[in-house]
C-alpha cells in the first residue's frame, strides 16, 4: 500500500495534530489537538495508520487513582503506522518504513534481551510506560502548555506518536496494515502464549479462561500446536460458536455448572484436569479457577490477564506440591524484534487466521464506539482508521 | 549390606507378632498427638492381593513424620505406625505377587508407582493416578489395616509405608527393589528424603551447569537439592537457614554462600538473595514447608527465567499467595513436586547407580545412628536440629 504524506517536511518541529484524550478516569476520550514533539535520540515519530482497542486499555482507562493511574493521558498500544521521521542513533529504520510500536521492550543489548530465555527487557527502569523510557518525559503537550501522559510506550490514540527504538519492529510491506496491528498486542500474546512460551504439545488438553480476543488467539495458537481439545470457558454463551472457528472444541459457562465449581468440571470433564491452562481476564479468582483445573503432575497454568483490581492470587500449597506449575508472562514471552516476523510470515502463508478476530471497523473520530462494543462483549478487535487512511492493499 | 540369608517360610502366610527385646523391635506406636512412641507388640497380618510384608532392616526420620506426628486434626490419626524412609527385606508375598520374591531387598516408597495407568506410563508426570498420593490412614486397594495392637484394636497405616516396625505389609505399589550391594543405611535415605532433594534439583527444576541457585532450609532435603545442584553443575549454591551451624555443614554439601536469615537486619532475605545474584537466582527452592518462605524464594528468583520450586510440605489447608502483577510481568515459573518429581520404581535404581558409581554422595546425610528402642531420641535430635539423618536400626 502507499501512504502519501509529507514527511520531510515537519522532520525536526512539532506536529500538531489530533489525539483521543483521556481526561478523566472511565470518561469517553475527547477529540484535542495536541503537539507531538521530534523525536530525541533513539526515539522514532511514527504517523499511526490504524490502531485497535485492547482490554488492558480498558483497565487503566477506568483506574482513577494509585501508582499505575495518570491523567489526561494518551491511551492505545495496539497499532500500525509509518516512520514520519527518526531521532540520533536509529538506524534500524528510517522515514516511510511500516512499523509496529510495541508496548514489550526489546533493547536487544541487555543480559535479559541476549538470553535465549524469558522476553524480559532490563535496559530501562521498570515503571508504568507513562513517559518515553529514557528519561521518563512526554512528548505530548495539550493545547494549554500542559503535559499529557503517553499509555506503555505506545499511545496509538493519536494520528503521531513518539516511541523509542526498543519498542518498534519493522514490518514487511507485503502483510495489510490492520491485520499487522493486531499483531501489535492481542494477537501474539495469545498465540505466543501457546506455542511459544507454554509449548502446547499435540494431543494436548487445554482450557481457556476468557473468550476475548486474547483467548481465542490462544485457542488459535493451540489449534496450530495441534492440540486434540480446546476448552473455551465464557460467560458469553455466543462466545462458543463463535470460539469454533478459532478451534475451541467445549464449551463451559459457568453460570451453567449448578452446584460444580467451573475448575470440577473439568476435571471431570479431562479426566482428572487439562495439561494447560490460560488466564485471558484478569482476575485472580479466575486464575486460581484455572491452576485447580490443571492436571496434577505436569499441568501448567499461564496467566495472560491483567489483573482489574490488584487481587493477589491464592493457590493451595498441597496442590502446587503435586507437580503443578504456574507461570506469567507478557507478550506471550515473545521477543518482539525476532518473533513478530514469524508470525506475519505464518499470516500471509495462510497458516495463521487474523481476519476472523477484527470484528468492526470505526473512523478515529468514532473512536468511543469501540469502547462501546468491548465493553459491551459484543467485539474481538475493532479496527481504528486514521482519517484519510483506507484498507487499500 | 551382609550377605546373611532371612529364612522366611515360616512365617509366610501368618500373623507375625513382632516380638520386643533382645535389640530387635516390635512396633513404635504413635498413640497421641506429639506424645512419644511406644515401643509395644503389636500384630501384623499377612498379605492380601497384591502386597508384601517386608522386614524392616533400618528406617530413618523425615519431618513429615514429625509434622503429622504432632498434628491434632485429620489427616492425622492415632494411633497410626508413622515412619516412611526404610529399607527391608521381603518377608512373603501375596499368591498374586511375581515381581517380588522372598528375601529381595526393597525400599518401600510412600509415593505409589502403579507403572501401568496413563500418568506412571508418561514421562511427564511422576504421579499415579490409579493410587492417587494423599496422606492415607490404610492399605491402597481395600481400605483396612493390617495392624492391631494386643487389644485387638486397629492400628492406622501412614502414606502406605509404616517404617516403625520390625514387618510391615506395603503394596507392590508401593515397594521398589533394589540392588543389595548398597548399605542399608544408605539406601533408607533413598526412599523419601534424598530422592525428594536429589529430584528436585535434577528433575522438577533441570538445574543447569552453571547456574545459581538459592535454597531455603538446610534440612536433608535441603542439603540434598544441593547435592543435586552440585551433580548438575551449579556455579553458586546458597544457602538460607536459621540456624548458624548449617554454614559449615553446608560446606561439606557444596554450598558456596551462606544466608543466616536472622541476619539479615532490615533487609528481607529475598532482598540480600536478589543484592547478592544481581536480580535472583536461576533457581530457588523451598525446603521447609512454610508458605511465607515460599513468598521469600518466589521473590528472589530471577525475573525472565527464574523457577522457584516448592519442596517443602506445610500443614494441609496451607495457602501461598502471590501478587498478580508479579506473576504477569516477571516471567517467573512456580512449580511444586512431591518425590523429586521422580518415578520410584525407575528412577531409585538409577540413583542407587550413581551412589555406587560415587557420583552421588550419601554417607555426609547420616549424622546419627540409634537402635529401635531409642527411636524417641531420633524425634528430639531432629526438633533440636541437631541432625540431618538419623537411621535407626531393628536389630543391631
Amino acid at each position: 500500500m502507499e501512504v502519501k504524506f509529507q514527511a520531510w517536511d515537519t522532520a525536526g518541529k512539532p506536529i500538531r495534530c489530533k489525539a483521543a484524550m483521556a481526561r478523566k478516569a472511565g470518561e469517553p476520550l475527547v477529540m484535542e489537538e495536541v503537539e507531538v514533539a521530534p523525536p530525541k535520540a533513539w526515539e522514532v515519530r511514527i504517523k499511526i495508520l490504524c490502531t485497535s482497542l485492547c482490554h488492558s486499555d480498558v483497565t487503566f482507562w477506568k483506574t482513577p487513582a494509585g501508582p499505575a493511574s495518570f491523567f489526561p493521558r494518551i491511551f492505545g498500544h495496539e497499532a500500525a503506522g509509518v516512520v514520519e521521521s527518526v531521532g540520533e542513533n536509529v538506524e534500524e529504520v528510517k522515514g516511510g518504513d511500516l512499523v509496529l510500536p510495541i508496548f514489550q521492550r526489546n533493547c536487544g543489548e541487555c543480559r535479559d534481551c541476549k538470553s535465549e530465555k524469558g522476553n524480559a527487557c532490563s535496559k530501562f527502569p521498570v515503571q508504568f510506560y507513562e513517559g518515553m523510557p529514557r528519561d521518563g518525559t512526554s512528548r505530548f503537550t495539550d493545547m494549554n502548555g500542559e503535559i499529557v501522559h503517553h499509555f506503555f510506550g505506545v499511545s496509538s490514540f493519536a494520528e503521531y506518536t513518539v516511541v523509542d527504538i526498543s519498542q518498534v519492529v519493522k514490518m514487511s510491506l507485503e502483510i495489510p496494515i490492520d491485520k499487522a496491528c493486531l499483531l501489535s498486542c492481542g494477537v501474539t500474546t495469545g498465540v505466543g502464549a501457546a506455542c511459544k512460551f507454554a509449548q502446547v504439545e499435540e494431543g494436548s488438553v487445554v482450557a481457556i479462561f476468557g473468550l476475548g480476543a486474547v483467548g481465542l488467539a490462544v485457542a488459535e495458537g493451540a489449534r496450530l500446536c495441534k492440540a486434540s481439545r480446546i476448552i473455551g470457558v465464557d460467560l458469553n454463551p455466543e462466545k462458543f460458536e463463535i470460539g469454533k472457528k478459532f478451534g475451541i472444541t467445549d464449551f463451559v459457562n459457568p453460570t451453567s455448572c449448578g452446584e460444580k465449581s467451573v475448575s470440577q468440571v473439568i476435571q471431570e470433564m479431562t479426566d482428572g484436569g487439562a495439561d494447560y491452562c490460560f488466564e485471558c481476564i484478569g482476575l485472580a479468582s479466575i486464575m486460581a479457577d484455572a491452576f485447580n483445573s490443571s492436571r496434577q503432575g505436569g499441568g501448567k497454568t499461564v496467566v495472560l490477564g491483567v489483573e482489574m483490581h490488584g487481587s493477589p492470587l491464592s493457590i493451595n500449597a498441597y496442590e502446587i506440591l503435586r507437580g503443578r506449575t504456574v507461570m506469567g508472562c507478557l507478550f506471550g514471552g515473545l521477543k518482539p524484534k525476532s518473533d513478530i516476523s514469524s508470525f506475519a510470515k505464518m499470516y500471509l502463508d495462510h497458516e495463521l487466521n487474523l481476519d476472523g478476530f477484527i470484528t468492526h471497523e470505526v473512523s478515529f473520530k468514532d473512536i468511543n464506539q469501540a469502547f462501546d462494543l468491548l465493553l459491551q462483549g459484543k467485539s474481538l478487535r475493532c479496527i481504528i482508521w486514521m482519517d484519510n487512511i483506507s484498507n487499500g492493499k | 549390606m551382609n550377605a546373611e540369608k532371612v529364612e522366611f517360610s515360616r512365617t509366610a502366610g501368618k500373623p507375625i507378632r513382632c516380638r520386643g527385646g533382645g535389640g530387635g523391635g516390635a512396633a513404635a506406636v504413635a498413640r497421641e498427638a506429639g506424645e512419644p512412641l511406644v515401643i509395644e507388640e503389636v500384630i501384623v497380618a499377612p498379605p492380601k492381593s497384591r502386597e508384601v510384608r517386608i522386614k524392616i532392616i533400618c528406617t530413618s526420620l523425615c519431618f513429615s513424620d514429625i509434622t503429622f506426628w504432632r498434628l491434632k486434626v485429620p489427616p492425622a490419626c492415632f494411633p497410626r505406625i508413622l515412619g516412611h524412609e526404610a529399607v527391608g527385606v521381603v518377608e512373603s508375598v501375596a499368591e498374586d505377587v511375581h515381581e517380588l520374591a522372598p528375601g529381595d531387598t526393597v525400599l518401600p516408597i510412600f509415593l505409589p508407582d502403579c507403572a501401568e495407568c496413563m500418568d506412571c506410563q508418561s514421562n511427564k508426570s511422576n504421579l499415579c493416578s490409579k493410587f492417587p498420593f494423599h496422606v492415607a490412614s490404610m492399605m491402597p486397594r481395600d481400605g483396612t489395616s493390617r495392624f492391631t495392637d494386643l487389644k485387638g484394636e486397629t492400628l492406622f497405616h501412614f502414606i502406605y509405608t509404616s517404617s516403625f516396625s520390625e514387618y510391615t505389609v506395603v503394596d507392590v505399589a508401593s515397594v521398589t527393589k533394589i540392588d543389595p550391594a548398597i548399605p542399608p543405611n544408605r539406601a533408607c535415605l533413598l526412599s523419601c528424603g534424598v530422592s525428594t532433594g536429589v529430584g528436585a534439583a535434577l528433575r522438577t527444576a533441570n538445574v543447569e551447569s552453571g547456574s545459581t541457585v538459592a535454597i531455603f532450609g538446610l534440612g536433608a532435603i535441603g542439603l540434598a537439592v544441593a547435592e543435586g545442584a552440585r551433580i548438575a553443575g551449579a556455579k553458586r549454591i546458597i544457602g538460607v537457614d536459621i540456624n548458624p551451624d548449617k554454614r559449615e555443614i553446608g560446606k561439606k554439601f557444596g554450598l558456596t554462600d551462606f544466608v543466616d536469615s536472622r541476619s539479615c537486619g532490615n533487609k528481607s532475605i529475598s532482598q540480600v538473595i536478589t543484592d547478592m545474584t544481581d536480580g535472583g537466582a536461576d533457581y530457588c527452592f523451598e525446603c521447609v514447608g512454610l508458605a511465607s518462605l515460599v513468598h521469600e524464594a518466589y521473590a528472589c528468583c530471577r525475573k525472565g527465567w527464574g523457577k522457584t520450586v516448592v519442596v517443602g510440605v506445610d500443614k494441609p489447608g496451607s495457602q501461598l499467595t502471590f501478587n498478580s502483577y508479579e506473576v504477569l510481568h516477571m516471567g517467573k515459573t512456580l512449580v511444586g513436586s512431591l518425590y523429586g518429581g521422580l518415578k520410584p520404581k525407575t528412577d531409585v535404581p538409577m540413583l542407587i547407580k550413581k551412589y555406587l558409581d560415587k557420583e552421588l554422595e550419601l554417607d555426609k546425610f547420616v549424622t546419627h545412628e540409634v537402635n529401635f528402642e531409642e527411636i524417641n531420641r531420633a524425634f528430639e535430635l531432629l526438633l533440636q536440629g541437631k541432625s540431618l539423618r538419623c537411621v535407626i536400626w531393628m536389630d543391631k
